[in-house]
């Protein structure tokens, strides 16, 4: 009995390759998320971004004739752990291409790994400035904003409001620090008139957002510019209503309809606005159609995480396509300065700093939605990507292509 | 003037909350000497089981009622099958034990509800607001305060006015003589351990509509609580009262007074007190 099974496995085995090499061979690439412990939930939805980008790829017969295998690795959150496994994968296995979206700490261990074992990490989610600032690397490529691009955004829509009292409120690390400070610096910019009557930096975690909601009423503030994510996003929105708050938020994060069920009042939402590089409600024939097919397709609809996932895959995709090799160095040349037409508008790889070039889309909470019982991001606004930028001679970036 | 008492009011809310959280790690620990680290497992627990309460039945009165004294079962079915068997082996077999017991309810936990955060509303009078001194106040923040002051006041009064009250308190001082006189000591104390699970999980089901429902609430929750329990002496419930007040208004007040110390200001009150009175404010010398 066991030999018979060996020698299935066997033939198996052998078909696979078979069929493999008959189309010409595969790509492979590994997504490094947390797939276990409290970010699952983040990480299981990047992770199905990517894997419906694979499928969707695959069905057109793959890139270049290469079939993409998709391979999951549980980061932990740890960047020890993650460039372990990683460095397994390569040695063993000749993986070359590496994406992930959370935690900056195990993203800066990736960009440092592939750099010196030769490989190509990109991103979807990862947003410390940093990244493609002083710390960019020939290896990394960022397809979505950070803090500077989405703080930027969100300014721009504060200023077009005509809001002139606006109070900010952010985790104290250095990510909320930078988000706060780019939010600032635009919105001074953009209208000298606005006043920021308040600014509050509180701990991460924080449980009672009492204090602050009571600051935020005192100072007479039009509007609130947060950057938390997690609980310190759902409580502080949660918190803040019945307090009698009536100022709406201008959120990072709220695109998440998990957040919103967290909040577990749509009245505590709506009217406040989210921002991101991809949401389910950008008008156009493009998004509808991909829309339409990852529910098809998952049962589910690509809201924010899994969006941005699969939108990052196609551009790496395209950069392959036009590489004509699987050969790093050659992607990375046809990276740069590639320019990626998709659902979320018109997407270009600078090349002085591996920074994608994309407009940001701004939505308001609205009560009804077609996508959910409860309120989510109506119809989104787009906030073009020369408004956003950040000219080459300012990220800090040095060493990268002219 | 009245935006002083908004803060008060806050830091009320907030120490309310942080005594529920507190009292029963405190009972626990008072009792029976036994540090309970899987206490804040037990809130998250309280918090999930009436997520679903409320989702079956639709009325949170029921959850509140409901929710600990599963907790209680559960924490009878612990003391006298696992912590009574290592209680002969120590300290730290205990301590131990219940970071075991904490680790597998955590795992449980994201394994039945999953790991994105739930929604628990509540409805009815208690998702009100109400006019005080010219502001909206929320009923539920008011609600909270008013749990603790009624659980505090039917510890104290079970503890200090009842007979079974002056049994456990006999018990932990000499339980062999306690048992001689024919009390059942090893249940009394089962008993202690239930009441101190329920009471986690009171505490749970009462933070749920003001904090989220998520697999980190427990973490988040711990070390408030066991700073509380510092501050306040060991095993103390006055002290947890009074040390509750304490950080319940400096959390308030800190953040217009202080705001660079806000992460910091709970701990440098605990090491104050601990180079001050190292017992605790209330704690008795060991």
């Amino acid at each position: 009995m066991r030999k018979l099974i060996m020698v299935g496995m066997v033939l198996l085995l052998a078909v696979f390759t078979a069929t493999a090499s008959l189309a010409g061979g595969t790509i492979k690439l590994a997504v490094m998320e947390p797939l276990s412990g409290t970010f699952k939930d983040i990480g299981d939805r990047y992770l199905e971004g990517v894997q419906y980008a694979a499928q969707v790829l695959n069905e057109q017969g793959g890139i270049n004739g290469m079939q993409v295998e998709v391979i999951p690795v549980d980061s932990e959150l740890k960047p020890a752990i993650a460039t372990r496994k990683a460095t397994k994968l390569m040695i063993k296995e000749g993986v070359k291409y590496f994406c992930g979206g959370t935690g900056s700490s195990v993203g800066g261990a990736m960009v440092a790994l592939t750099g010196k074992k030769g490989g190509l990490f990109y991103t979807y989610g990862m947003a410390a400035a940093s990244m493609t600032g002083a710390k960019c690397s020939k290896t990394f490529f960022r397809a979505c904003a950070n803090t500077d691009t989405q703080s930027y955004a969100l300014a721009n829509w504060v200023a077009s409001q005509g809001f002139t009292k606006v109070f900010t409120v952010a985790q104290d690390y250095s990510f909320g620090q930078q988000a706060t400070e780019a939010f600032i610096k635009k919105l001074k910019e953009l209208n000298p008139k606005a006043e920021i009557v308040g600014k509050v930096l509180h701990p991460i975690g924080t449980k009672d957002f009492a204090p602050y909601v009571s600051q935020i009423i005192n100072s007479g503030a039009e509007v609130v510019f947060t950057s938390n994510w997690g609980s310190d996003l759902t409580l502080l929105l949660k918190q803040a209503k019945p307090l009698g708050l009536k100022a709406k938020f201008a959120c990072y994060y709220l695109n998440d309809e998990n957040a919103i069920t967290a909040v577990a009042n749509d009245e505590a939402v709506v009217g406040s606005v989210a921002a991101e590089v991809y949401m389910i409600t950008i008008p156009g024939e493009a998004n509808k159609k991909f829309v339409e097919g990852f529910k098809k397709a998952k049962g589910y609809y690509p809201t924010w995480l899994r969006g941005k996932a699969y939108l990052a895959t196609m551009f790496w995709a395209e950069a392959v396509k036009k590489a004509g090799s699987a050969k790093v160095s050659d992607v990375i040349k046809a990276w740069e300065g590639l320019t990626y037409d998709g659902p979320a508008g018109k997407w270009v790889m600078r090349a002085c700093d591996h920074q994608t070039q994309q407009p940001i889309w701004i939505a308001p909470v609205v009560a009804k939605s077609p996508y959910f019982k409860h309120a989510y991001v109506g119809e989104a606004g787009m906030v073009p990507a020369s408004k956003v930028d950040v000219p080459c001679a300012q990220t800090g970036c040095k060493g990268l292509a002219k | 003037m009245s935006e002083i008492a908004v803060f008060f009011l806050h830091g009320l809310a907030y120490a309310g909350l942080l005594f529920l959280v507190s009292s029963g790690l405190t009972l626990v620990f008072g009792m029976m000497n036994v540090l309970n680290f899987a206490h804040a497992s037990f809130y998250m627990l309280g918090a999930y089981f009436a997520l679903s309460l409320l989702h079956i039945t639709g009325n949170f009165w029921l959850a509140l009622i409901i929710s600990p004294l599963l907790l209680m079962a559960l924490g009878m079915v612990i003391e006298r099958f696992l912590l009574r068997k290592v209680h002969v082996l120590g300290h730290v077999h205990e301590l131990l034990l219940t970071f075991g017991i904490a680790y597998i309810l955590h795992e449980g936990v994201k394994w039945i509800w999953g790991t994105s955060p739930q929604a628990m509303a509540v409805t009815g009078i208690l998702a009100d607001t109400v006019s005080l001194m010219g502001i909206t106040y929320p009923v539920y923040r008011l609600f909270i305060f008013a749990v603790s002051v009624i659980l505090g006041l039917l510890m104290a009064l079970v503890l200090f006015k009842t007979r079974i009250g002056i049994t456990v308190r006999a018990a932990v001082d000499d339980s062999a003589m306690v048992g001689a006189l024919g009390i059942n000591v090893p249940r009394l104390f089962m008993g202690v351990f239930a009441v101190g699970a329920a009471l986690s999980g009171l505490a749970g089901v009462t933070a749920g509509p003001l904090l989220s429902v998520f697999p980190g609430m427990a973490e988040s929750i711990l070390i408030d609580a066991f700073v509380v329990i510092v501050v306040g002496g060991m095993g103390s419930l006055g002290g947890a009262v009074l040390a509750s007040f304490i950080i319940g208004q400096l959390q308030s007040f800190g953040v217009i007074l202080f705001p660079e110390f806000s992460l910091a200001l709970i701990y440098m009150l605990m090491a104050l007190v601990l180079v001050v009175k190292p017992e605790g404010l209330f704690g008795e010398k060991q």
